[in-house]
């Protein structure tokens, strides 16, 4: 087992607001790990930890470290471009940008400098085909994003993300906001992608945690409670409170 | 029961009321437009845009082809300078200074910039350029007109940038995207329509502006094809030409200002469309 992360006593404040709190968790390579607890104790926190995306704001400050190949990814010098690169994020509600289909997809290529329309191409069309979405979209490549299904959407964005081919995706209740079929498909699309890179959800579905992922780690008030693989927390946890949680008697 | 009632009077008599006010201001716009329309076409001929301006009653001689390029010309110079300006000035109040309490505060004056009587903006510049540069001049006008156009595209632009929802930049800061390219690519382009229907509201609104004119650039009947010397514009030529006894130019004003209140509202219309277009689009 490959640890591709390691969370190691990591604290998080918004301000004074200390909502994570000693924090230690590993994240398999070519896994997915859930990330389940109730409303408020401090899942999407942890996730955008990972890709730093708390920097965007004025006094969040991070204590402890994330490990990734040997490096602290909390460093202040941390080259935030590049790691974001990496870690790629999608989020509860999709977000296409106002542009083309393709030029969404295209966005991140052109971003890293890709110019050359064929090799553009080749990439998008790959985007698409992995996130499961390409026949649905093959004949709008021109259309407005927009104009899309919020499922198609939704794999789209993931296609977009895709497209930089990062070695992680980090999911924050990604499918909440669709329809039991195209959950499914991301469903699907997220077990398939575990062949190519690593996979951290937060979810409220505990049957969808049950489901897909490997490991399930459990939140409480800014605090990991659990964290094991996915068959022992839901079949023999240690803690009373996560038994609880995930048979639905408490959260 | 009663106190049902009550509330149906209550909401009748404020609904005739704000009707009552509607009809008021609509029937004297529509007053306004039926005499510019009929006193104006009718005094409208062809030598309006080729003639220069002739002594008064001389019938079937002169026009304003002057003022018409100078008018252009000073819309032209004022938009080049204040359009981007505004546009990269809001820029920073919403992205870069959202957080500072000066950028707060340069919001707040650029509100009340939008409301300053345009002819205090006049005599500003009169102080400021005429003055030193020695005489009237159309970039004393154009910087005047300037001057008009920056705050209200800059308020326009923060408040259309503002309204861009932040998990929009969010999903493009997560694809490794730098600030300035999350601004170009993903919030200006969501923003664009609002923006654009702004600075299209702001030029419109400096191509009717007399005041700001008359200590500036204020008139001159030569045709020219520059700002360096006083320079004529169909508006203050409007002025000057409707308060003069004659009735050929009284006529010539008429036709002009038909002619300017076609171009205003025609820009005002092609705005509102085009906001239109793109939020059915
Ligand atoms: N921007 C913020 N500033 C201050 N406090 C915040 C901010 N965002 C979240 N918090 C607080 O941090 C704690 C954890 O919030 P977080 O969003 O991580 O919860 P969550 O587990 O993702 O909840 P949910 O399941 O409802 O999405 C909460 O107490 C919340 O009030
Ligand atoms: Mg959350």
């Amino acid at each position: 087992m490959d640890d591709l992360l390691a969370v190691r006593n990591l604290d998080f404040y918004y301000g004074d607001n200390h909502a994570l709190r000693d924090v230690t968790l590993p994240i398999r390579k070519n896994s997915i790990t859930s990330l389940i607890g109730p409303s408020g104790c401090g899942k999407t926190t942890l996730l955008r930890c990972f890709n730093r995306m708390h920097d965007l704001y004025p006094n969040n400050r991070y204590g402890g470290e994330i490990v990734m190949d040997g490096r602290n990814i909390l460093r202040d010098d941390e080259d935030l471009i590049s790691l974001r690169n990496i870690l790629g994020m999608v989020f509860q509600k999709p977000t296409p940008f106002p542009m083309s289909v393709f030029d969404n997809v295209a966005y991140g290529l052109r971003l890293k400098s890709v110019r050359n329309s064929s090799v553009l191409k080749e990439k998008v069309e790959r985007a698409l085909r992995q996130a499961a979405v390409w026949e649905e979209v093959k004949d709008r490549l021109n259309q407005n994003a927009a104009g899309l299904s919020g499922g198609q959407q939704q794999r789209l964005v993931i296609a977009r993300t895709l497209a930089v081919e990062p070695r992680v995706i980090l999911f924050d209740e990604s499918t909440s906001a669709l329809d039991p079929i195209s959950t499914q498909k991301i469903e699907d699309l997220m077990v398939e992608l575990k062949k190519d890179v690593t996979i951290v959800a937060v979810t409220h579905n505990m049957q969808q945690a049950a489901r897909i992922s490997d490991f399930t780690a459990l939140m409480y008030v800014g605090a990991l409670v659990e964290y094991d693989e996915t068959a022992t927390i839901f079949t023999k946890p240690r803690h009373k409170m996560t038994e609880e949680y995930v048979t639905g008697r408490f959260g | 029961m009663s106190g049902l009632g009550r509330r149906k009077i209550v909401n009748i008599v404020a609904m005739s009321l704000a009707s009552a006010c509607a009809a008021a201001g609509l029937f004297l716009l529509l007053v306004i437009l039926y005499d510019v329309l009929v006193e104006g076409a009718g005094s409208l001929r062809l030598r309006l845009f080729t003639q220069d301006p002739a002594p008064p009653n001389i019938p079937g001689a002169g026009g304003l082809r002057g003022a018409f390029l100078g008018q252009g010309l000073l819309t032209l110079a004022a938009s080049v300078v204040g359009v981007p300006v505004g546009v990269l000035g809001g820029t920073f109040l919403a992205e870069y200074g959202r957080h500072y309490k000066i950028c707060r505060l340069i919001s707040a004056l650029s509100d009340m910039a939008v409301s300053i009587p345009s002819i205090v903006i006049g005599t500003f510049v009169y102080a400021v350029l005429v003055k030193p540069m020695g005489g009237f001049n159309g970039w004393a006008g154009a910087a005047a007109l300037a001057v008009i156009i920056l705050p209200v595209v800059l308020r326009t632009t923060e408040e259309m940038m503002t309204m861009v929802p932040w998990s929009l930049r969010e999903a493009a800061f997560a694809l490794g995207a730098p600030y300035c390219k999350v601004i170009t690519s993903v919030v200006w382009r969501s923003a664009m329509s609002g923006i654009f229907t702004g600075v299209l509201l702001a030029v419109a609104r400096v191509a009717g502006e007399t005041a700001p004119l008359l200590f500036t650039s204020f008139n001159s009947n030569f045709f020219q094809l520059g700002l360096n010397r006083a320079t004529p514009s169909l508006t203050v030529s409007i002025y000057q030409y409707a308060a003069s006894p004659y009735e050929t130019w009284v006529e010539t004003a008429w036709a002009a200002a038909f002619v300017v209140t076609f171009l205003v509202l025609l820009l005002n219309v092609a705005g509102r469309i085009f906001i239109k277009i793109k939020k059915v689009g």
